[in-house]
């Protein structure tokens, strides 16, 4: 039951919005079945390596999908900004919105909203806690920190001091990782001992816990990065200026391992300064919510189940779906597959 | 009790000519904090026996550096009875633009490509234009220094994010990365540089005509400008000098993170000023020392360390290290008995 006075003020907000959305001269169709109508986009902040690629590869897909894009707007990782962005799009005509809310909580009403008003969402990267959308495009964040786990575990020998690089603990990304990895040790590994650093996401922050915590534990032996864009060049200066960087192979080598797989993480794998990181697809997001934003123009639906590009769609409840898309670990081994998006750019 | 009353009251105590007060470097003012500094480092070697030792204190010292850089600028601005907020973003802005100027595109350059000895002189430049346009605004314009520089912060944050396109520059010439990377005598550079910068302060604001008229302006403008100290002149010095030093913490932060983030300096103000204040420097002007506020400093670091190697948790992280700088504040105020300005 909503309450009658909100729905009141829910109609005015709709009227208010299709006469703007008319005073601006937009065509106003139903807009069922038009694979052309246009898609706006807003990307959640421009100050990180990884939304940068994902920045960069929307307008290529979009041409490559043929969608009629719109020109995009940026929230500054801020959910206020997202919700008055949204509004913008709206009113300029768009008929499906790709966004990426970094709050999953507070960004409820405005999917209650786009969906009264019959706009398709994709959400990449994050799953809202409630409200309806098309398609969750997402890698598992879960998962990030679980391979993480898995992959120190097993080269310290299941024993050992790890650090962990946190990212800011009120976003859900940085959380997922943060309490997966540490239930994988606990459950996998309880003779490692972990030592959480919160950050921020900031590099100062880390290079100064991980300078403490080198001076009081010289035998560290493990490092998980949450981030190798803001983690990557502060550890290896400290580890540089403390003598510990040491290449992968000799005794007293430090594993490292990273989540993001950006060019610069490739290099240092290569170089056998860290061992390795969890790509995660900043093109695979672009082409894919653009791909799901198309089909719900075009009025397709889709169903639980695998997919043809090697992904899982699942009922995530709420009758949302989420695409999960493959997050692959880079090791050595694998560090110079030109299907990883971090070797394509920047070439 | 004259030392009580001594240099910290502005105008009036611009040294007579000639004689000159005998040196004193600590003032019983600026020990307020050294009971908390005792504490502290009472406290951390009982909880953690790694925290006496040279390599976590050296440790401590090489990452207050950059900090304490900027509570040095600041601590000058506000003795003089000004602001500025936008350090915060100076210090991130400075090197952005200068590495930008001299590394290719490919590494998200600016396409200018010049000379990599540029980059340093090009960085301090950068300071020293953010504080004389700052000082441009505040004395011809007559803007509130505390708006003008706000509106600095977000300016000249946007324009880091503008010009790094977001991305982190990872490739820095070493020549950049020399000050915060490197050691000298068992010491990390950039400590040395820190120290070294405030016995200059500290010996100019204390012993010097020039370094003396901070306090007068800052305490009494018009008092100041009675007995002829150029007070305009005097201002815009201080705020060049504020923009240069962050610069230079700028390039501090660089050398020991090896990259430059786009967030980095991002909140850094609030320590800035909880260094600052907790040091004993007036937000009103005209009081307050460079030592004081060097034990701000260190007080913040020794917290943070001993937060570190206690490993709080993350969530209440925060939380903790609030309520100890407010511990510190309440016991500088009860072993001084001075009301806090």
């Amino acid at each position: 039951m909503v309450p009658v006075r909100s729905s009141i003020k829910t109609v005015a907000t709709v009227a208010t919005v299709v006469l703007a959305a008319a005073a601006c001269g937009q065509q106003s169709g139903g807009g069922t079945a038009d694979g052309n109508a246009k898609v706006g986009v807003d990307f959640p902040r421009a100050d990180s390596d990884f939304w940068n690629s994902y920045i960069k590869y929307v307008p290529q897909f979009g041409k490559e999908l043929d969608v009629n894009l719109m020109p995009s707007t940026n929230s500054q990782n801020k959910v206020e900004n997202l919700v008055a962005n949204v509004q913008t799009l709206q009113g300029q005509g768009a008929k499906a919105i790709v966004m990426a809310p970094q709050d999953t909580g507070a960004i409820a009403t405005t999917l209650q909203r786009l969906e009264q008003q019959k706009i398709p969402v994709v959400t990449v990267d994050t799953r809202p806690d409630s409200g309806k959308v098309y398609m969750v495009v997402r890698a598992d964040n879960k998962a990030y920190g679980e391979k993480a786990c898995k992959f120190l575990g097993e080269k310290l020998g299941k024993k050992g001091k790890v650090v962990e690089f946190q990212g800011a603990l009120s976003s859900v990304n940085g959380r997922d990782r943060s309490e997966a990895f540490a239930k994988c040790m606990k459950d996998n590994y309880p003779e490692i001992t972990v030592f959480e650093e919160p950050t921020d996401w900031e590099g100062s922050k880390a290079a100064s816990a991980l300078q403490t915590r080198l001076n009081q534990h010289p035998d560290i032996k493990g490092i998980y990065m949450q981030a190798g864009g803001v983690f990557l060049a502060p550890t290896l200066q400290v580890l540089r200026s403390t003598n510990h960087l040491l290449p992968a192979g000799d005794p007293n080598h430090i594993a490292i391992v990273s989540n993001d797989g950006i060019p610069q993480e490739f290099e240092a794998i290569r170089k056998g300064e860290i061992d390795a990181t969890v790509s995660q697809p900043a093109d695979l997001y672009a082409k894919w919510a653009l791909f799901y934003a198309k089909a719900a123009l075009e009025g397709k639906t889709f169903k639980p189940g695998p997919t043809d590009h090697e992904s899982t769609i699942v009922d995530v409840g709420n009758g949302n779906l989420e695409d999960q898309l493959p997050a692959p670990l880079v090791t050595k081994d694998n560090v110079d597959d030109k299907a990883l998006w971090g070797n394509q750019i920047g070439k | 009790m004259t030392e009580t009353l001594s240099p910290d009251t502005g105008a009036s105590t611009a040294p007579a000519s000639g004689r000159r007060p005998p040196l004193r470097f600590a003032r019983f003012r600026d020990l307020a904090l050294v009971p908390a500094i005792v504490i502290l480092l009472v406290v951390g070697a009982l909880l953690d026996p790694t925290f006496l030792t040279t390599g976590n204190l050296l440790g401590v010292l090489q990452q207050q550096s950059a900090l304490s850089l900027l509570v040095l600028a600041e601590a000058m601005i506000l003795i003089t009875g000004k602001f500025d907020l936008s350090l915060e973003s100076t210090i991130g802005f400075a090197p952005v633009l200068a590495i930008a100027l001299v590394v290719p595109t490919s590494a998200h350059g600016l396409g200018t490509e010049w000379a990599a000895w540029l980059a340093v002189p090009l960085c301090l430049l950068t300071g020293a234009l953010i504080g004389a346009f700052n000082g441009l605004l505040i004395l011809k314009f007559q803007l509130s220094a505390f708006i003008v520089t706000l509106g600095m912060l977000i300016t000249v944050r946007g324009l880091h994010e503008g010009v790094s396109g977001g991305n982190s520059l990872f490739q820095i010439p070493q020549s950049f990365m020399f000050l915060g990377f490197e050691t000298w005598l068992g010491l990390p550079l950039s400590v040395w540089i820190s120290l070294a910068l405030f016995v200059v302060g500290m010996v100019v604001l204390s012993y010097f005509r020039q370094g003396r008229s901070l306090y007068a302006v800052g305490g009494n403008v018009d008092a100041a400008k009675a007995a002829g100290i150029r007070t305009n002149k005097v201002i815009w010095t201080v705020l060049i000098i504020g923009g240069v030093l962050a610069a230079l913490a700028g390039m501090l932060e660089t050398g020991r993170l090896g990259a430059i983030g786009a967030n980095l300096g991002d909140g850094m103000i609030f320590d800035v000023f909880a260094a600052a204040v907790i040091g004993g420097i007036s937000l009103n002007g005209g009081k307050g020392t460079l030592f004081g506020a060097l034990c701000g400093v260190l007080v913040l670091g020794l917290i943070l360390n001993i937060l570190r190697l206690t490993a709080v948790d993350g969530h209440w992280f925060n939380a903790i290290k609030g309520v100890i700088i407010l511990l510190a504040l309440v016991l500088s105020r009860l072993t001084t008995g001075k009301a806090q300005e």
